[in-house]
């Protein structure tokens, strides 16, 4: 994904450092950036699950 | 895991590493095209395994030049060799432990200047390096031409021309991979003092290294510890006195070795520029760029905020969000239908009363919390993230980092400061939590009261905005009043809390349109997480004040606070969203909201009460992360410093407003 802030492109696994020990940990699923920090909103399930289906129809058109 | 294998022609390694041709790694920042190039060069069969110890996979696939079997190797995306991510990380130490014969920088012509840095390092670094300009295509319809035979001489090293998706320049990059001639040795340098301290630190180095002694010393500089573990490894005992003469240099420059680097690498870049990249007039008419110029002067950058600030928080989100939209909802689809809906059905199933208070009486969980969560904050915050989502995915914050830098030095803070400021207008517990990010703790403790005091969270704000819209000239005191407190605040706290500023720098990322299906993905995902999050708080903050009034100890704290409402010319039943305020800053907004509409505020009573209760002590959530962040004396020394100067500036206000009457 892409830093919203700084444009710093990095992989979602490399981005949960930084948030261990917040109390909003189990409900926040922002992604902080590895380089500048800032937290940026992941792709919700939905969006994602809408996208492969929109992808899966058009494989069969 | 391997996905594909076709069999090669010569031997691999257990790894799936070729050992007995000529290895060349694809090296290069992400979506420049080195997977087209890497595809190209190889074909479709290509090893793809995790590099041994990670999750990050690297493709490997074997080509035939001339006769000469290549393996090629399409490395995770880096931008230095300074590496911060696992990817760059894995990167490097290809480039480090297997030795490739011949490192091809693939590089977007459209943005030359911003990475050609990495081509100086690998060239510093003694690799022996091929430059090769991709997108090319591109680059020429965009009005860009590259001289590239003028580039080749300056840097002393191949450069190409290619663009990889339609096949263009790849039989002669592969005849220049195959050929000889990869210098190793670069053609500039730093400045003298740079060049000198580095020239002192390689002099103490004896051992024999992969990359050049000047770039290791660089990353020891930059206090890249995988690499003093190397240095450390092979120098011995002689590491002590490397490792005290580089904390000697680091100490010497220690508030801006970065900077420091980055400037001298630019200047270095623009040097060999000159004369060979040319953009032409259209290019320089390109919207974003123009704008992002703007952006940062402040002549032209603080109107460019202002603007900003009217159209998207006060119309969209002030007067449509919080005005037409909660009207609507908590007015019309609340108030008329599900609150009497509700009252009438719980009527008749709970036939004790103040059972039946908590769940639709005066702090009933369906009657004020569900009602504040959903009828008041939702739409607010829908507003507020769909704005918030425009700015950021068009690239303005980095630029407002640059544009507030100088106003934020004085303050004891740098334009790195702002990520936690922004964020603390989605919410403050949160961007408490990223004041860690910034480089001293000085910054921190200001950074930490500042969101504290004069930052409110986004349903705040929007509340507030819709209330004082209404009155004319409300909305310009508070806002002076917010901005003169944060300025003199931090001025004050600047003083008081020792340290220094220490520099900042960042690259700017491109300006663009932002992409509506990216504005409205964020906004969905931010409210999602909001709404998680504020619900289950509300229901317990509403149960709270429930058995608080029960237990009467809710009008005990209100009579408490009486003679301070008092103090600040408000009526006693304000000290209500006061208390609403400390389990939630907008849960005290929203309170707030419920006294105007009952009409016991006046203008003057209302823009006091609102200035107040923004200042006012932060939220329970917020509280506990100051402690845990700043620790006990700290976190309890802002929450009373920023109760006295809430009601303190209450209290001024007042007196200001009954005196000039402007109110």
């Amino acid at each position: 994904m892409k830093c919203c802030f700084c444009g710093y492109e990095f992989d979602e696994r490399e981005a949960d450092s930084g948030c261990r020990g917040c109390p909003l940990n189990s409900g926040c699923k922002m992604l902080k950036c590895p380089r500048c920090k800032y937290e940026n909103p992941p792709e919700p399930a939905l969006v994602r699950k809408i996208k492969k289906l929109c992808k899966n129809f058009g494989r069969l058109i | 895991m391997l996905k594909f294998r076709k069999k090669p022609s010569c031997t691999p390694a257990p790894d799936g590493t070729c050992t007995c041709c000529r290895k060349v790694a694809l090296v290069g920042n992400p979506n420049v095209g080195k997977s087209v190039l890497f595809n190209a060069l190889t074909g479709a069969y290509v090893t793809v395994s995790n590099y041994p110890g990670t999750s990050v996979e690297v493709s490997r696939g074997t080509v035939l030049v001339n006769g000469v079997q290549c393996e090629i190797v399409d490395t995770p995306g880096m931008y230095s060799i300074l590496p911060i991510t696992e990817e760059e990380r894995v990167a490097r130490e290809i480039l480090l432990h297997e030795s490739p014969d011949v490192v091809v920088h693939v590089l977007d012509a459209r943005n030359l200047e911003r990475m050609l840095s990495m081509t100086l390092q690998l060239i510093e670094a003694g690799l022996p390096v091929i430059l090769v300009i991709n997108i090319m295509d591109e680059a020429e319809r965009m009005g860009i031409s590259i001289d590239i035979p003028l580039l080749q001489e300056k840097l002393g090293i191949p450069v190409v021309g290619t663009a990889a998706a339609k096949k263009r320049g790849l039989q002669e990059l592969k005849e220049i991979i195959v050929g000889d001639g990869h210098s190793k040795n670069a053609v500039f340098g730093y400045g003298k003092r740079l060049e000198a301290d580095l020239l002192e630190i390689m002099s103490l180095m004896a051992g024999s290294y992969t990359i050049s002694k000047k770039s290791l010393v660089l990353l020891l500089l930059q206090r890249d510890e995988e690499v003093a573990a190397i240095v450390r490894e092979t120098e011995g005992a002689e590491f002590a006195a490397i490792e005290e003469k580089v904390r000697e240099k680091m100490f010497a420059r220690r508030a801006s070795f970065h900077l420091e680097l980055s400037l001298e690498r630019k200047a270095v870049v623009k040097g060999i520029l000159d004369g060979v990249f040319f953009a032409s007039a259209e290019r320089n008419q390109v919207m974003g760029e123009r704008l992002s110029g703007w952006a940062v002067r402040p002549l032209t950058g603080i109107p460019l905020l202002l603007a900003a600030l009217y159209f998207g928080l006060y119309k969209f989100v002030g007067e449509f969000g919080a005005g037409t939209l909660v009207d609507f909802l908590e007015g019309v689809v609340f108030e008329g239908y599900i609150s009497p809906w509700m009252v009438s059905l719980f009527n008749t199933i709970i036939p004790w009363e103040t059972l039946r208070d908590l769940f639709v009486g005066e702090y009933g969980i369906v009657t004020l919390g569900l009602r504040y969560a959903i009828g008041i904050i939702l739409p607010i915050v829908t507003t507020f993230f769909l704005f918030f989502s425009v700015l950021e995915d068009s690239g303005y914050f980095p630029r407002l980092a640059l544009l507030v830098d100088r106003l934020f030095k004085k303050i004891g803070l740098n334009g790195r400061a702002v990520i936690p400021m922004v964020l603390g207008f989605g919410c403050d517990t949160m961007a408490t939590m990223v004041t860690r990010t910034l480089e001293t703790v000085r910054g921190r403790i200001i950074a930490t009261l500042l969101l504290a005091l004069a930052i409110p969270c986004s349903a705040q704000l929007g509340v507030i905005l819709a209330l004082l819209a209404k009155i004319p000239g409300a909305l310009a005191v508070w806002s002076a009043s917010m901005i003169l407190v944060f300025l003199l605040v931090g001025l004050l706290a600047s003083r008081v809390v020792p340290g220094e500023s220490p520099m900042f720098y960042m690259e700017l990322p491109p300006m663009r349109l932002p992409q509506f299906s990216n504005v409205l993905t964020k906004t969905y995902s931010r409210v999602q997480w909001y709404l998680v999050e504020i619900i289950p708080l509300f229901i317990l903050a509403s149960f709270l004040l429930w058995l608080g009034k029960i237990t009467n100890f809710l009008q005990v704290v209100v009579s408490w606070m009486k003679p301070v409402m008092a103090l600040i010319g408000l009526p006693q039943e304000t000290a209500v969203a006061f208390i609403f305020g400390f389990f939630r800053r907008d849960y005290g907004a929203a309170g707030l909201y419920d006294l105007q509409t009952s009409g016991i505020l006046d203008a003057r009573q209302l823009t006091v009460a609102a200035v107040t209760l923004t200042l006012f002590v932060p939220c329970i959530a917020q509280f506990l992360i100051m402690l845990k962040e700043r620790g006990t004396k700290v976190a309890v020394s802002i929450a009373v410093l920023v109760s006295l100067v809430a009601f303190t500036s209450g209290y001024l206000l007042n007196e200001f407003l009954f005196l000039t009457g402007i109110l």
